[in-house]
């Protein structure tokens, strides 16, 4: 009789309205339930938790997952373990974005306004429930408000008005812009775009003058901290900063939370524990993580993580260690130290860009930078494969720029044209292009008289493979008659010189190879402190034309494009949209590649289950955050 | 006389350290930019915009948007409450990141400093007295290697025979399991464990030019009649060495003293990154680097004020140890 009376009130509490699942916990959660100090599982779910596939296989609970942070400063290193816990969230893949911690969405017709479903019953890692009250929190207290944000971040503005919201009812929101603003969702799904989910109003509204009247006297008792604002984001955390981690205090959604004095600069180790409130469950039901602990060690210098990686007391990093030259080093010791080589895709499309400066300062360069032929020629006169072998291990193929082969928006022109080595059809080119004349040293002279000459500004302290392969691209250069000047400079130097538009030839990275539409700057010149062939371009794109200087017809016409593909709602469309940006690109050929950019490495524990084989690596999509780490588990 | 001595030396810190003040603050302003243009570039390298508005608004936050001087006279009214200011970088009371670091510190550095004493002192009385002696030749060729090793790559040496053939854990002062602990008795057991490797990566090239120091002071001393006199009078060689010429000699290890203090922050920043010690070295470089004013700023200032104090403790112990150096 007894028995059978358990088992009725088991299988009642175990069912919950809508979801077909029995749940289930972690041990150390359910040993606190049978404790009375944690509500039952059932009561800390929302009513339909999102139910994760897992990769492989359904998992087990429980293990440590060990991560060494990069010294101070590496909190992104936490960011993507944890993942960025936003409205919208990356497909593993890469592909599109899906709702995270909202359930669902719907876009007006012209896509300005997106009403957000939220999962009713879901709370906060402290057990409050989390609600559109949140949201608004967030709109109406901070974003709107002057102290907070004197200037509201970009994101949530469009032409000029500042995003408003709307409470529906305590689980719909709807977020209103003044105009079609298509990539919201993709926005939202970027690591620093959380902030419509990151602050607790029931926990945050204590440090906000309008909830707490008396909120001047804490900040007066508080050391360094000045205003109102500053207060808030020491307890509340703010995307970009240490501080997130700081507060084992602060309520989250996330899957780990912080424990002890979390994340600052006194820091050896930074412990996570599960979320008990965490609002995924597997499709058995299962409350996610199925890890307990993360357990990340500080660390300040790279080669000391390479040991901890080859010591085998790493368990899933590519961080700080994911140069290629580590490869043939964790190869050795993989199998002594248990773990396998994790592959990364780069996400950039090439290891370097070499950006000719479209807007010179000198109309004499101006007009020889800017001729096409002069650039194809130089292009031509790299012998890539010889830099692949020397600089990169053989690793790469010779590439320009743009998506990467097997991305969907792939153009075969903007990536592989004029990459063949043909030094004579580079003579031939330079000679045409009216720079035929020499100097007694077998140098090409300029209309004015002057040596055909560059200077070169790269940052060789944190890319020394940069420096070698432009000695390399100096001696192909030289021999058809052009001789540069390559400069290694400190970076903040290296940001000045471009931004005042002194430079010749910049070389940088060249990201877009998986994320072309997020990182745009080799193709479009909207980037300020990047877009290197064009400053003055990108100032007056982001001006509107009243500062830096007007484009070419063809980079107008890209702009434009940029703007619609913005303003675009259907998928597709936007894809087309882009597919135009980069053809045109292609034809005007504006900064060069060398070789594109080989896959990076890291290390996982070779028991780990539930990690892809094949992970993108970029920071648009936090690594490995989109691949779920909360449904990673060890084998046995 | 030795209190009124002490007493002008303190109130000749305050002027001392209100330059200090205006040094550091513009020798970290030199560079070109400020935290914003490092902090900015440092996004762009994983290829993060940060648009202009928040870039605006983190330029008025941290009051970067504002004149030197003001941003000068700010920073000294708000040290003068012993209010440190925030840390740019960390977003965190830049009070609470100096302590945090400053114990293990002191502690790291009396530690290399009675090992390099313990080691260079008996080491060196013996290359002295048995002078071109086998052990003499030992002992100068180890000091010589020892000075010679940059304490990094000995520290990465050392790290990586540990890894590869011992399987210890690498760098740090505990082991995983005491790292958020709190004191206990196994906590003090596991940092000996882990300290003698810092200690002896540090001490080394101290120790090897404090053998040198000894050798040669000491040789001076033991030609001089007073010893001849006392070994006439049939005092014990022993005794005799260690009553007269030692104590002598031993005029530089004191005055080390005063730079221990100063080690404390700055010392060893490179080895203290590689062996990830949490230390307070590590953290003024990045500070440093990345033109956290605030942070950089009171480290300096605390860097000048060790120093100072530094200089005159090894002043006074000087004084009583060696008669013959007076205040003036």
């Amino acid at each position: 009789m007894r028995v059978g009376l358990i088992s009725a009130t088991a299988l009642l509490v175990g069912m919950v309205p809508g979801l077909a699942l029995a749940l289930n916990e972690a041990p150390s959660l359910a040993e606190q339930v049978a404790a009375g100090s944690l509500p039952p599982v059932e009561e800390r779910l929302p009513a339909s938790p999102e139910v994760i596939t897992p990769l492989n296989e359904v998992g087990t609970y429980g293990g440590t997952l060990r991560r060494v942070l990069g010294g101070s400063n590496d909190h992104n290193s936490i960011l993507r373990i944890v993942s960025p816990q936003g409205l919208t969230r990356w497909k593993a893949d890469f592909s599109a974005v899906i709702p995270n911690v909202a359930e669902s969405w719907d876009v007006n017709e012209v896509g300005s306004e997106f009403t957000f479903h939220l999962r009713e019953g879901m709370k906060w890692s402290d057990g409050h429930p989390f609600t559109a009250d949140d949201i608004m929190f967030f709109v109406e207290d901070l974003l709107h408000n002057e102290e907070f944000y004197p200037n509201p971040p970009a994101r949530f503005v469009v032409d000029g008005e500042t995003m408003t919201a709307e409470k529906v009812d305590d689980h719909t929101v709807t977020l209103k812009f003044a105009a079609p603003y298509g990539t919201f969702l993709t926005e939202l799904a970027t690591p620093l775009a959380q902030e419509p989910v990151l602050w607790a109003k029931h926990f945050c509204q204590q440090f906000h003058p309008k909830y707490n009247p008396d909120v001047q006297a804490s900040v007066d008792a508080t050391e360094a901290v000045e205003d109102w604002p500053s207060l808030f984001r020491l307890n509340c955390g703010e995307v970009e900063a240490p501080n997130r981690w700081a507060n084992a205090e602060r309520p989250t959604l996330d899957p780990w939370i912080v424990t002890g004095d979390g994340y600052s600069a006194g820091s050896t180790q930074v412990v996570m524990e599960r979320n008990p409130y965490f609002w995924q469950v597997d499709t058995d039901g299962n409350q996610l993580p199925y890890i307990d602990t993360l357990e990340m060690n500080v660390a300040v210098d790279n080669q000391t993580i390479v040991l901890e990686a080859i010591a085998g007391n790493i368990d899933m990093q590519r961080r700080r260690i994911d140069n290629l030259s580590n490869k043939p080093v964790f190869a050795e010791n993989a199998d002594k130290a248990g773990f396998e080589i994790l592959n990364m895709t780069n996400s950039s499309a090439n290891v370097m860009a070499i950006h000719f400066n479209h807007t010179h300062k000198d109309p004499v360069m101006r007009e020889l930078l800017r001729n096409k032929d002069v650039r194809v020629a130089l292009s031509l006169a790299i012998d890539r494969e010889e830099i692949i072998d020397i600089v990169y291990q053989g690793q790469g193929e010779p590439y320009q720029i743009g998506p990467r082969p097997d991305h969907v928006l792939y153009n075969e022109q903007l990536g592989r044209q004029y990459t063949e080595f043909d030094p004579d059809r580079a003579n031939e080119l330079l000679d045409a292009a009216g720079y035929a004349e020499r100097d007694s040293e077998d140098y090409r002279l300029l209309p004015d008289g002057r040596r055909m000459a560059f200077n070169i500004q790269y940052t060789g302290i944190e890319q020394p493979d940069w420096g070698d392969a432009l000695e390399i691209i100096a001696q192909h250069w030289q021999d058809v008659g052009v001789e540069i000047n390559t400069g290694s400079v400190e970076r903040s130097i290296y940001y000045s010189r471009g931004e005042a538009n002194e430079h010749d030839i910049m070389v940088w990275g060249a990201p877009g190879g998986l994320d072309p539409t997020l990182s745009p700057r080799d193709v479009i010149s909207v980037h300020p402190q990047a877009s290197w062939y064009a400053i003055p371009w990108a100032r007056w794109y982001l001006s509107g034309g009243t500062e830096g200087e007007e484009p070419t017809p063809s980079m107008k016409e890209r702009l434009a494009l940029y703007d619609a593909f913005k303003k675009e709602a259907d998928q597709e469309k936007a894809l087309d949209i882009f597919r135009q940006i980069h053809q045109i690109a292609a034809d005007e050929f504006e900064i060069i590649g060398v070789s594109l950019a080989p896959d990076l490495v890291g290390v996982v524990n070779k028991n780990l289950r539930n990690v892809p084989d094949q992970i993108p690596a970029s920071w648009m999509y936090p690594d490995p955050g989109p691949t779920l780490p909360q449904t990673y588990f060890y084998a046995g | 006389m030795i209190w009124r001595y002490i007493v002008k030396r303190i109130i000749w810190m305050v002027p001392f350290l209100f330059a200090v003040s205006v040094v550091a603050f513009l020798l970290i302003q030199a560079p070109p930019g400020d935290y914003l243009t490092t902090y900015i570039a440092k996004l762009g390298e994983s290829n993060e915009v940060l648009d202009q508005a928040t870039i605006d608004n983190l330029r008025r936050r941290f009051g970067l948007d504002q004149p030197l001087y003001v941003q000068y006279l700010k920073w000294v009214a708000n040290l003068l409450q012993g209010d440190f200011g925030m840390s740019f970088e960390w977003r965190q009371p830049v009070s609470d990141l100096v302590w945090e670091r400053m114990g293990l510190t002191f502690m790291l550095s009396f530690a290399t400093l009675l090992f390099t004493w313990a080691v260079a002192f008996p080491i060196g009385v013996y290359s002295a007295v048995k002078k071109y002696s086998i052990g003499d030749y030992v002992a100068t060729t180890i000091g010589f290697i020892g000075l010679a090793t940059p304490n990094f790559l000995l520290a990465l040496i050392l790290m990586y025979i540990g890894v590869v053939y011992f399987g210890t854990d690498v760098g740090g002062l505990f082991s995983n399991e005491y790292k958020n602990a709190p004191w206990s008795m196994g906590k003090v057991i596991d940092l000996l464990k882990h300290l003698w490797l810092p200690v002896v990566v540090l001490g080394t090239s101290a120790t090897a030019s404090l053998i040198r120091i000894m050798r040669a002071n000491l040789l001076d001393e033991l030609s001089k009649p007073y010893v001849d006199t006392a070994r006439a009078k049939g005092l014990s060689e022993f005794w005799l060495i260690m009553k007269y010429p030692v104590r002598v000699a031993l005029n530089p290890f004191i005055s080390t003293i005063g730079w221990v203090l100063p080690n404390l922050v700055s010392g060893a920043v490179i080895t203290a990154i590689v062996l990830s010690l949490p230390t307070a070295g590590p953290l003024m470089l990045q500070a440093l680097l990345s033109q956290d004013m605030f942070l950089a700023g009171a480290f300096v200032l605390l860097l000048s004020s060790l120093t100072v104090i530094g200089m005159l403790i090894s002043d006074i112990l000087l004084v009583l140890l060696d008669p013959r150096v007076k205040y003036e």
